[in-house]
């Protein structure tokens, strides 16, 4: 914590707080233009199927219909990650999940467009379905999901990392164990929603829409409807959340704009939330072996990592999510030797992509299970054995992350501690229990699916005597609150106040370049860009208000709208008046910042030898925490109650602590979803047969436990402000927390997901017979 | 998502309402809470061409209570009235329960009491309390009024005994015994917004001495599709000193007899054997509630 700052650390009510409550934000659902059609999309009833033919003469009789597109008109593939683009805007000759989209009408109204998709007349033949990634990669030979992938495999990696099976066998203590996660998606509240306008005149495009992501939706747009991206602006409304969910375009995008242009005016899609479901690109599921040893002391000396993932039907970011999953085995313990074995399969479900804390949430959930386990093991606590273990600032692990700071040995003290962990574990009786794990994420990532040094982040400071201060950036704030953070960061460098600070974002041709709001980066690169831009802003007015005060400028200082003297604080003078001056003789003031992440070599440093996607989940600094949970198992009908979490996080120095608070709390009651309640369930057709958050069972506020969070003092010289993610570091303990403390309570160890009551019913059933049978 | 198009009636009138419903026979739904109604019609399940709504017709509403005989409850009362009612708490207690467990906030201003009981989802939190209460429905037409035991108004999973040109209006509950009281449970997955597993409601009558149990009714829902009266608890436990041994045989006993099925939401062994300690826990939350009256 830097007791310096007075705009940083402030818990100060967010830019978007007060219209968000008063209902009064607009989303894109919420925009009328003049003219405006409705887009509705035709879907698939087969998972997997050739297209044979798509009759929608009788639709465009309808009257009321304006007109329909299918895939053979914008061929062009897509994707997030370039060198794996392999989606379209609409099925083309073939579908791979139930409820791909084949076609997209637009009418008059949305009711003429839903009556429309009946009369489109689509052919198929179906082909057989594959929801198992297992038994994809078998029938691999006899069905194929995409041409180019015989084994049905997107991408395999294997890292190898120092020597394991050295390590192994020098090793006390080796523990293997088999999990796996369960399917399940963001369930943000707003559906994907688009309006695009095409004005035929100029031949320029505006796509509204619901996105994380306007800078890759905007290339990708260029790509499919073969337009230059000059030609193109994407702006973000209010954006009502996205997880991950929003950070790939949408077929509504593309659909939005591919019949706007056609038709000449404007048009918009709002997806039901069984299309949602449909196109979710959630969680991956992940069937994952994993193998810790340990020395006689407790020190990890290998890891071993075998995952095979359920990535669904297309690529999305799976390849990256893939490398992601074998990277977090590296932090944040110290492993010496490591190796991983990971394969991304496509299965006819929909896509996985990417969800609060990718690749990060799997092997976490093995790893601080398995690390429980290895405690008990040995005869040690847990938080002991985490404790021994725990990296140190300045560590750089063997596959050259480098944490420049931590104080995740701190997080684990400060809700230890808090909780009263080490008097209550192994002690409450039978059906209680209390459970620790611990957990980090990147911040500011260093990957780049930009092969090239291109700032990640450009923030345009402007200083007006109209405008006061203003902040340029294309950053899209989906509700994780980056326009507050970036006024708090930007008065502060500045030395004026958050309330004076205007910003203007999510918009590509007002805003500068922002790569997007995922992978928890953009508190840490628009810091780093924002310190760049104020400081060409000061500089400036320093001159001035030195003539005006009356001493050298390299003796002045910002702060609290003022400027004064280092040496004689006397010699000071309004902020306001300075620019005045300034801008009334040379007129507007403006900063340029820029933010370039470091670019890590993923090696293997025992070897100084490449490893592939070694460098994914390399970060310029990262976050960490702990969480501490109790539940109360009904041991006679399965039901958990958790009556306490107890959370400590180091995020850096806060910047604005009532939202750090907010997206922790946000972050348990998420993860607690995919941990005891929520999956999407599918049937053998490909079908999701709970595609309803009717169905789909995400905690209410009925499920929402008492939590205490600390946030940890922290200050990381390296980083601008000090700063660290928040976001998604809090959903990594989550989930093996619970494992962990039902262990404690009723002495099985859950390996899969969800916990549901059902489940644990069935264990404590199976442990007494075991338990009998054993003549306990 | 979008209704089918069909004509709007509101009749103000219990005459009104009748009549339209006798005229327009099969071809009308009903619109109370329209809570299940509109989301059917919205998935394209049922497509009618009138809908009647019946939210004007204040004699179908509201829950009148007196003492010695009992309440009456407009079949169009919402279920978040009885929720509140303090009438309800007091001598209908699982009832009372029920209704708070009943879908959302949202669901439960607009949904009703009748409604309830007309969809007959098999998971339904109110009949199985109401049908504990040995309640009748008061079922309407042009030609008169007939009365009907709950559980024989619900005949299964989305099945009712209205004839064409019938309404249901009202719910009749019997004046609650001295030294009784009635709990109401379910098992779900989370603590609300769920549809429930199962669901069950106890109503114990006890002896003078607090302990003899003189009458007794356990209903369960969702192992069955419809609510489910069990005839070995009652047989099991009336007549006797109440204790944990014939407790425990009970629910066992309910268990036994409950017919559940697995589907999404929770597998027939799971449901059988929650269906044991929901028995097991209510019946003794009952027993002690009673001797307390």
């Amino acid at each position: 914590m830097n007791k310096d700052f007075t705009q940083v650390g402030r818990s100060v009510p967010r830019k978007d707080g007060p219209i968000k409550v008063k209902g009064e934000a607009i989303y894109t659902g919420d925009m009328v233009l003049p003219r405006m059609a409705y887009g509705k999309i035709k879907r698939s009833p087969y998972a997997h199927a050739i297209i044979k033919k798509i009759d929608y003469s009788k639709a465009l009789e309808m009257p009321g219909v304006l007109a329909v597109v299918t895939g053979d008109e914008a061929p062009n593939k897509w994707g997030i990650v370039p060198q794996t683009a392999n989606e379209v805007a609409l099925a083309v000759g073939k579908v791979r999940f139930y409820n791909e989209g084949v076609a997209a009408v637009a009418a008059i109204d949305e009711e003429t467009a839903e009556a429309a998709l009946d009369l489109i007349e689509v052919e198929y033949e179906p082909l057989p379905v594959l929801t198992d990634p297992f038994e994809s990669m078998k029938r691999a030979n006899e069905v194929r999901i995409h041409e180019d992938a015989p084994e049905n495999i997107l991408h395999s990696g294997d890292q190898l990392f120092g020597d394991p099976d050295k390590a192994f066998a020098e090793c006390t203590y080796i523990l293997e164990r088999e999990f796996s996660t369960s399917y399940v998606n963001h369930a943000f509240l707003e559906p994907h929603t688009s309006l695009a306008s095409y004005d035929t005149q100029s031949g320029q495009l505006q796509l509204w829409s619901s996105t994380q992501v306007p800078h890759y939706l905007h290339t990708q747009l260029s790509i499919v409807l073969e337009m230059p991206m000059s030609k193109i602006r994407v702006t973000v409304p209010a954006v009502g959340g996205g997880f991950g969910g929003k950070g790939e375009a949408s077929s509504s995008d593309f659909c939005a704009a591919l019949l706007s242009r056609k038709i000449g005016r404007p048009v918009r899609i709002v997806f039901e939330r069984s299309e949602v479901f449909a196109t979710n690109k959630g969680r991956h599921p992940c069937h994952m072996k994993v193998k810790i040893g340990l020395d006689k002391d407790g020190y990890i000396q290998a890891v071993d990592f075998d995952n095979t993932m359920d990535g669904g039907a297309y690529a999305g970011w799976g390849i990256v999510v893939m490398f992601y999953t074998a990277s977090m085995i590296h932090l944040p313990y110290k492993v010496p030797n490591a190796r991983a074995n990971v394969r991304r399969v496509y299965t006819n479900k929909p896509t996985c992509g990417a969800m609060r804390g990718l690749g990060g949430v799997q092997p976490r959930f093995a790893m601080e299970c398995m690390l429980d386990e290895m405690a008990e093991m040995i005869g040690i606590s847990p938080y002991e054995l985490k404790m021994k273990n725990a990296v140190e600032s300045g560590y750089r692990s063997v596959s050259n992350l480098h944490v420049p700071h931590t104080e995740y040995k701190k997080c684990l003290q400060t809700a230890a501690e808090r909780s009263g962990y080490l008097e209550k574990h192994g002690k409450l009786p039978f059906g209680k229990g209390i459970g620790l794990a611990g957990g980090y994420y990147i911040s500011g990532t260093a990957y780049t699916l930009y092969q090239s040094y291109k700032p990640h982040t450009t923030v345009l400071l402007r200083v007006d005597t109209e405008g006061g201060a203003t902040l340029h950036c294309a950053a899209a704030d989906i509700g994780q609150g980056c326009n507050t953070v970036m006024a708090q960061m930007a008065a502060e460098a500045l030395g004026i106040r958050y309330e004076d600070v205007h910003v203007i974002s999510g918009d590509t041709e007002l805003g500068t370049f922002d790569l997007g709001s995922f992978a928890s980066r953009l508190t840490y690169a628009s810091g780093v860009a924002i310190k760049e831009a104020a400081k060409q802003i000061n500089d400036k007015l320093f001159e001035v208000a030195a003539g005006m005060v009356g001493c050298r400028a390299d003796q002045l200082e910002v702060k609290d709208c003022r400027f004064f003297s280092k040496f004689e604080p006397k010699k000071t003078i309004e902020w306001a008046k300075v620019v005045d001056v300034y801008t009334n003789s040379v007129g507007t003031l403006t900063g340029l910042g820029h933010f370039s992440p470091p670019r890590l070599k993923g090696i293997d440093l025992t070897r100084g030898k490449r490893v592939q996607g070694a460098n994914i989940g390399h970060s310029p600094t990262f976050g960490f925490s702990c969480q501490i949970w109790e539940v109360d198992v009904d041991l006679e009908t399965g039901k958990i109650r958790v009556d306490k979490v107890t959370e400590a996080g180091d995020c850096g120095q806060a910047v604005n602590p009532m939202s750090v608070d907010g997206q922790v709390e946000g972050s348990i009651l998420f993860a607690m979803g995919q941990a005891l309640y929520e999956e999407m369930k599918v049937a053998p057709d490909g079908k999701i047969i709970n595609a309803s958050l009717h169905d789909y069972k995400v905690p209410t506020a009925m499920e929402l436990p008492e939590i205490d969070t600390t946030i940890v003092d922290s200050y990381d010289p390296t980083a601008p402000f000090g700063v660290k993610e928040s976001g998604e570091g809090p959903v990594q303990p989550t989930i093996p927390a619970i494992t962990n403390a039902i262990y404690d309570a009723i002495g099985v160890r859950f390996t899969d997901l969800p916990i549901t009551p059902e489940k644990v019913l069935k264990a404590l059933k199976e442990k007494r017979e075991k338990e009998k049978s054993e003549g306990k | 998502m979008y209704l089918n198009n069909f004509e709007y009636f509101a009749p103000k009138t219990p005459g009104e309402a009748l009549d339209l419903v006798g005229r327009m026979g099969n071809k009308a739904k009903v619109l109370a809470g329209g809570t299940d109604l509109i989301i059917m019609m919205k998935e394209k399940m049922i497509q009618p061409e009138y809908l009647i709504d019946i939210n004007n017709v204040k004699e179908f509403k509201g829950i009148s209570y007196e003492p010695g005989k009992g309440a009456v409850i407009g079949a169009a009362t919402k279920i978040s009235e009885l929720e509140y009612s303090p009438v309800i708490r007091d001598k209908y207690f699982a009832l009372h329960q029920a209704a708070g467990e009943l879908g959302s906030v949202q669901v439960r201003t607009m949904a009703t009491i009748g409604g309830n009981s007309c969809h007959a989802s098999p998971a339904a939190e109110t009949p199985t309390p109401l049908v504990a209460f040995g309640a009748k429905v008061v079922i309407s037409s042009v030609s008169g009024d007939r009365e009907l035991p709950l559980e024989e108004f619900i005949l299964g999973n989305r099945k009712n005994a209205l004839g064409e040109g019938e309404l249901l209006t009202q719910f009749i509950l019997p004046e609650p015994a001295p030294k009784s009281a009635s709990r109401y449970w379910y098992i779900g997955l989370r603590d609300a917004m769920e549809i429930d597993a199962v669901n069950m409601a106890v109503n114990i009558v006890l002896e003078n001495d607090g302990r003899t149990v003189k009458e007794l009714t356990l209903v369960m829902g969702s192992v069955s599709p419809r609510p489910l009266v069990s005839v070995e608890v009652p047989g099991i436990l009336v007549g006797k000193e109440f204790n944990s041994e014939l407790v425990e045989k009970a629910a066992q006993a309910a268990a036994g007899e409950a017919k559940p099925i697995s589907d999404i939401r929770a597998s027939a062994e799971y449901r059988r054997e929650v269906t044991a300690v929901l028995a097991r826990r209510l019946l003794q939350a009952a027993f002690d509630a009673a001797r307390e009256v």
